[in-house]
């Protein structure tokens, strides 16, 4: 693996039971992109970014990130790794019997249990300020918004200043307005700390703000990878029709009428 | 061969709908069936259904199902409509060529293999937890202390009044039911070996692992299924925590510390109601009831009920723990796991129960 390859996934398959919903999916970010995986409701989406953080095991295929052979299946979760990558989740998946403060601690507290509580807290608030915040050291996330809560669970992402990061549906479920400080924000940390990050999403003005290259999932499969501009020249149909906010593929008009049709 | 033509209404409503519908078909028994839809004015979802499925029973009569002058709005109405697709055929296989098989050896078979594979889930676990809070603990600070003590107050000492009052009563009905019999032949002294033993080695442990599993193994199920569901499980996972030393590790310890100290509660209880019983009903002494009570419950059964009620808290734990654990869908999926938790906590319990007399026993 080249040097600025952060992530390659090399023909994935993967799936829950014994249904299959990914096959072949090859997959290269290099340090400091930033990636979306997009494609219509059911794709595939979730289930690439679950195989990829060892959520879910893969059927086939292998998957390395940050110059290491990942291997799932093992015994112990490669815990190396997983202090170098951070995870945003839908719902930002703060645990809901500790405040906002010892969330974001959280990883801090797991990976360097030496640090001093002061230094901690001092961390834990940087974070949530770089968030905005810097109000809710104390609330529980039930006091939050779902916005507050993903920004929540950003700054837990980030506490530990990974190399990696994987934001799955930042933007789901959330107002114009504050979708678009959520990308904001994703851009302004690539930028001062260089995270390279895979977004799966389908919100277009989020993707058109912030991908520097698509993955395309289309039933199971990459149908396209590239940059905007590129599908939007030279990429398939399907690709193109989704990004111009068209149902490509989506048949609404059913089978063709069958009646027999008479004039008197 | 020209079949009648049938008019149509302006509009198919549900009453023309159901006055109509049975004459229609008896009239297209003989061939086509051809409808005049000169007067008709209005598609709505509700005729386009009914008439798409006129078509689909015609056609499997190998009969047409005709519309009879039909006028040019409503055609080009009618091209766009949406109509029911008809049922893939696409051999059994959905769109990534997975096979489905809804056969009965099938089902039987993958229920069969989704119950050892919870069997050997549940004794993944349990090695899990007995490893890392022996040998694991010189490895790494696993077990957390404050989590053990909430878990304890929460799982087992808040349980302690349900299970006083229930044993209590259990203790009072056993000793009257037992003292009427009793007293017939005069044997009312044998009232306490009676109500001890019974207490000690079956009432009291599994009557206090029943309520637990109820009270305690459900709620465990819940939360955890819970944070299953919202992901804060998958979060732990990606921040590298080992879900075993923050979520199974004190709820294993706090029922395995607590059980056994409530079914020391609970007999003592019994114990107690067979002595009011005893005193008030029956005219015993109170110390020839404990004498005779010392001389009935011996070491030997204290330890009996002490073996059971730690391998059913463990049963209960462990149970509860891997049922939430395993929760895959949404909130009915919690409903479903809550469930499932009690009935396979107590019926394991009173299996292992049956086990435990037959090994006592020889």
């Amino acid at each position: 693996m080249s040097d600025d390859t952060k992530l390659r996934v090399t023909g994935l398959r993967a799936g829950y039971g014994g249904r299959v919903v990914l096959e072949d999916v090859n997959l290269s970010v290099a340090a400091g992109e930033i990636r979306v995986v997009l494609g219509a409701s059911g794709c595939g989406k979730s289930t690439l970014l679950k195989n990829i953080i060892g959520l879910e095991r893969p059927l086939a295929g292998s998957i390395s990130m940050l110059d290491t052979e990942v291997d799932w299946s093992a015994g112990n979760p490669p815990l190396a790794l997983l202090q170098r990558m951070g995870v945003l989740f839908q719902g930002g998946a703060l645990l809901s019997a500790l405040t906002v403060g010892e969330n974001v601690a959280l990883p801090l507290r797991l990976h360097q249990p030496g640090l001093p509580a002061d230094v901690v807290e001092a961390l834990v608030r940087m974070k949530l300020t770089q968030v905005k915040l810097d109000g809710s050291y104390d609330k529980l996330p039930n006091e939050l918004s779902g916005g507050m809560r993903k920004r929540a669970g950003l700054a837990r992402a980030i506490v530990t200043d990974p190399e990696l990061l994987f934001c799955d549906e930042p933007s789901a479920g959330l107002d114009p307005v504050t979708s678009r400080e959520l990308d904001d924000l994703l851009l302004g940390l690539r930028d001062s700390l260089g995270i390279t990050m895979v977004v799966v999403t389908h919100e277009l003005d989020s993707i058109r703000a912030i991908a520097d290259r698509l993955t395309f999932l289309s039933q199971g499969k990459v149908l396209y990878d590239g940059t905007w501009d590129e599908a939007q020249k030279s990429g398939p149909e399907e690709v193109k029709a989704f990004l111009a906010r068209k149902s490509g593929t989506a048949d609404l008009s059913g089978d063709p009428v069958p009646f027999h049709l008479e004039e008197i | 061969m020209t079949a009648r033509n049938i008019a149509l209404p302006e509009a198919i409503t549900a009453d023309w709908m159901s006055r109509e519908h049975a004459g229609i078909l008896a009239a297209s028994a003989g061939g086509d069936l051809r409808l005049d839809c000169a007067r008709l004015r209005r598609l709505d979802s509700l005729s386009l259904a009914w008439l798409a499925g006129l078509h689909a029973q015609m056609e499997s009569a190998g009969k047409r199902l005709v519309l009879v002058g039909i006028d040019a709005r409503l055609k080009s109405e009618l091209a766009k409509a949406t109509l029911p697709r008809k049922p893939g055929v696409s051999g059994g296989r959905d769109e990534m060529g997975n096979e489905r098989n809804e056969k009965l050896a099938y089902r039987v078979g993958e229920a069969a293999h989704a119950l050892g594979r919870e069997v050997r889930d549940l004794f993944v676990l349990l090695s899990e937890s007995l490893y890392w809070s022996s040998f694991g603990m010189f490895k790494k600070k696993t077990l957390l202390r404050e989590d053990t003590v909430i878990q304890m107050v929460r799982l087992g000492s808040n349980a302690l009044p349900i299970v006083l009052l229930l044993s209590t009563l259990i203790g009072f009905t056993l000793a009257l039911q037992s003292g009427i019999q009793l007293e017939k032949f005069g044997a009312t002294v044998f009232l306490a070996s009676g109500i001890g033993i019974s207490m000690v080695t079956e009432i009291g442990p599994v009557m206090t692992a029943v309520i637990l599993a109820g009270r305690s193994g459900s709620a465990v199920t819940a939360e955890i299924s819970t944070m299953v569901v919202q992901e804060e499980v998958g979060a732990l996972h990606a921040m590298a925590a080992n879900p075993i030393h923050f979520l199974v590790l004190p709820r294993f310890w706090a029922m395995s510390l607590t059980l056994p100290l409530l079914t020391v509660c609970s007999a003592v209880g019994g114990i107690a109601a067979g002595l009011v019983v005893g005193v008030f009903f029956f005219r015993l002494s109170p110390a020839s009831y404990l004498n005779e009570l010392k001389g009935a419950v011996t070491i030997n059964f204290i330890g009996q009920a002490l073996i059971k009620s730690l391998t059913f808290a463990w049963i209960i734990a462990l149970v509860s723990i891997q049922k939430g654990l395993n929760v895959r869908g949404g909130a009915d999926a919690v409903g479903k796991a809550t469930t499932s938790c009690v009935v396979t906590c107590i019926f394991s319990i009173i299996l292992a129960d049956a086990v435990f007399s037959f090994i006592f026993y020889y």
